[in-house]
């Protein structure tokens, strides 16, 4: 039986299909939300998962509404006050990757980086949030990054095209949960993912809870051991 | 000189002066660097402003009341390049100042002129400076003796001669200093304006520094408590003569008060741990994109604790729970007006206004004499054409309703070349783009768009085009766009 991961990524899907079969507004899904993030988080660290990654806010999702992109906003602000202090004193660092928007209002690019000054020395667990993400953006950005320090071809090998993504000292992904049973990358940390495994629960997100973490966990462990197709759990999808 | 100054750094002070006033191991470089200099400089520039043409240049050019955590900041780099162990930067730094201090000129309200760059006048600010150190030691129960007054006053000296070519006019010795200062506080400084300004606007109405600037309840709330006690300190300091004339009467107990501040503020500095109370490290505190001058790996701990224990603080202080100040991402043309354009806060937008911004980036940039006239002639080009389209009564200055009525105006094929000399100056190395370095020496602060890495990681591949860079500065100065790093050179307090 394999360990622990050691970095766990969550794309967290179903907000509004949360809330339409409540027949709620979209930006309740997105208010329900923050008590599975806050599970996740504690059951990561109890688990002893040294780093977790959320992602939160795509490069694409600016093309929603803007009132839900609005309330989107003020409800992270809102959510980063609420626990910013609890987060600290259980030695979780908080980073975030994106965040290079204009239109990500100056009072949260404030409080964001406040709560990353504040937790940036902690070395229990580091979370990542992906806030205004993408995984090509990235990509592009480390290659353009390359060419300005003028690395020679010969020179470009994998890891150091690796050391000029943004927070190279971020391990790679070994299990991706995505909520809602949808089964796409959606240009979710590309370069990071290579070799991680997959599930797709199939619960909401707001619904997520420490116990589907759980799930998940065991479901990783055992997949290795019983590496050469054995039936996975209910709770995650097709896997591979 | 300079050998004789640097072997001065390496054995610390002595008893009769070392052959460099200025610098490591001065009694000035050392006061100047601890953070109850602050007493010091609160209390001259009260002295200063009772000085007619002084309290005349501070009143309509000074952007201290409307900016005084800026202006703050400015003054302490200042004052610490002039102490600076490179005499070459000291004498930079004296020229620029010089250079500054001769376009702050005009009229008082009685018609007579001023000049910030007056012999005499500038004799005076470093006057108090030196009385109010010696003071400050008094009261706080460390008196000087004679030598060490002496040393004192020479370094002083040294200070001013810095910036004048004859030495300036501060008398040779300290006997004949007295005098001039009796006859001064008796005879020149006068029942002024900006004095009144100070203490009644300044101190009670002081901004939030950047640390509490989006929590102006708690800042108010600090306020209310400790402004009427600074200002009865400071009163309770003041020459008695000077205090009459001020028509300022002296509260019962204040003199005890004042003795309790001024002594607590030496236990301070003698009992807390050196880096607590050095003056760069408050300023740290209170602005967390403070950079101090010297390197000072021994501070960075602290001053990663300080800026942790703002951002906690922040933090936690609730948001206002209506609309907050700052939510929205355009401004209305009357905030625009009053928190970028109206830097002097006199409710109008004038000269020394567009003058204090042309000032701010030309101390940021710290430029030399060429750059800095193509900035204050781009600036006044700027204003040429602001006064032609916007000022409808012809009165030589423009209210926020005229400004309101026709802002759409501001883009001027002047305001663009104002974007462009600022590219051209921020852009140091002329490569045709700003990059990181170049970017916060001007906004003091990394690239806005990219808040994150929590200042561990090097973004050292960011750049910024002249078009892109004219595009944003346009977008800020007309469509009343908000931006993290023009608010915090123009709007921040």
């Amino acid at each position: 039986m394999r360990g622990m991961p050691r970095h766990v990524a969550f794309v967290m899907d179903g907000n509004g299909r949360w809330a339409a079969q409540r027949l709620l507004p979209r930006t309740a899904g997105h208010m329900a939300a923050e008590a599975a993030v806050i599970d996740v988080i504690e059951a990561a660290h109890t688990a002893g998962v040294e780093w977790l990654s959320l992602y939160a806010f795509s490069t694409e999702n600016w093309r929603r509404p803007a009132v839900e992109v609005d309330v989107l906003m003020r409800l992270v602000r809102r959510a980063i006050r609420k626990h910013a202090l609890a987060l600290h004193m259980r030695g979780i660092r908080c980073r975030f990757l994106g965040v290079t928007d204009p239109r990500i209002p100056p009072w949260l690019a404030r409080d964001i980086a406040d709560l990353m000054v504040l937790t940036r020395d902690n070395r229990r667990m580091t979370l990542t949030v992906a806030f205004d993400h993408g995984g090509r953006r990235d990509i592009v950005e480390a290659a353009r990054s390359l060419i300005r320090d003028g690395v020679p071809p010969e020179e470009v090998t994998e890891e150091s095209f690796a050391r000029h993504l943004p927070h190279p000292d971020m391990p790679e992904v070994d299990l991706v949960i995505r909520t809602s049973g949808e089964q796409r990358i959606s240009n979710f940390m590309l370069w990071q993912v290579a070799y991680a495994e997959w599930m797709f629960p199939p619960v909401l997100w707001p619904d997520f809870r420490a116990a589907h973490f759980r799930e998940c966990l065991d479901t990783y462990q055992r997949r290795d051991r019983r590496f050469g197709g054995v039936q996975v759990p209910t709770v995650t999808g097709k896997g591979l | 000189m300079s050998d004789a100054a640097s072997a001065e750094t390496d054995d610390g002070t002595t008893p009769t002066g070392p052959a460099d006033p200025l610098g490591p191991g001065s009694m000035l470089y050392e006061l100047s660097h601890q953070a109850r200099w602050g007493l010091v400089a609160t209390r001259a520039i009260v002295l200063e402003a009772a000085h007619p043409q002084i309290g005349a240049a501070l009143i309509t050019n000074s952007t201290f009341v409307a900016h005084p955590w800026r202006r703050l900041h400015n003054t302490v780099i200042s004052t610490q390049r002039m102490v600076d162990p490179d005499e070459q930067v000291r004498h930079r730094e004296a020229a620029r100042l010089n250079r500054l201090h001769a376009r702050i000129t005009g009229v008082d309200a009685e018609g007579r002129p001023f000049n910030a760059a007056d012999p005499e006048a500038r004799t005076w600010v470093v006057a108090t400076l030196f009385e109010s150190t010696v003071m400050m030691r008094r009261l706080s129960g460390q008196s000087l003796d004679g030598p060490a007054l002496d040393r004192l006053y020479a370094e002083f000296r040294a200070f001013l001669a810095l910036m004048e070519p004859d030495g300036g006019k501060l008398p040779p010795t300290l006997r004949e200093f007295w005098h001039y200062y009796d006859f001064m506080v008796n005879e020149r400084l006068e029942n002024t304006e900006a004095v009144h300004v100070i203490l009644d606007r300044l101190f009670t109405q002081v901004p939030a520094p950047p640390l509490l600037r989006d929590r102006p309840a708690v800042w108010a709330a600090g306020r209310a408590l400790v402004s009427p006690v600074a200002t009865a300190i400071t009163v309770a300091s003041l020459p008695e003569t000077l205090r009459i004339r001020l028509g300022l009467s002296e509260l019962p107990g204040t003199h005890t008060l004042m003795h309790t501040a001024y002594v607590s503020t030496r236990l301070a500095t003698q009992l807390l741990p050196e880096a607590w109370t050095r003056l760069d490290t408050v300023m740290a505190m209170l602005d967390p994109a403070y950079a101090p001058q010297t390197g000072g790996d021994a501070l960075s701990g602290l001053r990663s604790g300080a800026a942790k224990a703002g951002a906690l603080l922040r933090l936690l202080t609730p948001v206002p729970g209506t609309a907050a100040v700052g939510d929205s991402t355009v401004r209305s043309a009357a905030r625009f007006f009053s928190e970028v354009l109206d830097q002097t806060g006199n409710g109008y937008l004038d000269w020394p206004d567009v003058a204090a911004m042309a000032r701010e980036i030309a101390t940021r940039l710290d430029l030399d004499a060429a750059e800095e006239d193509r900035l204050f002639t781009a600036f006044a080009d700027w204003w040429k054409d602001l006064q032609r389209e916007l000022d409808s009564d012809s009165d030589g200055r423009i209210t926020g309703h005229e400004y309101a009525a026709a802002a759409a105006a501001m883009t001027s094929p002047a305001l663009i070349k104002v974007a462009e000399v600022l590219f051209d100056v921020t852009d140091t190395d002329n490569d045709e783009t700003i990059d990181t370095q170049e970017y916060r020496d001007l906004f003091r602060t990394a690239f806005n768009h990219n808040p994150g890495n929590g200042g561990d990681a090097d973004n050292s591949d960011e750049q910024l085009k002249r078009s892109e860079f004219v595009r944003r500065f346009l977008n800020f100065m007309t469509g009343r766009q908000h931006s993290g790093a023009y608010d915090r050179l123009f709007a921040q307090s």
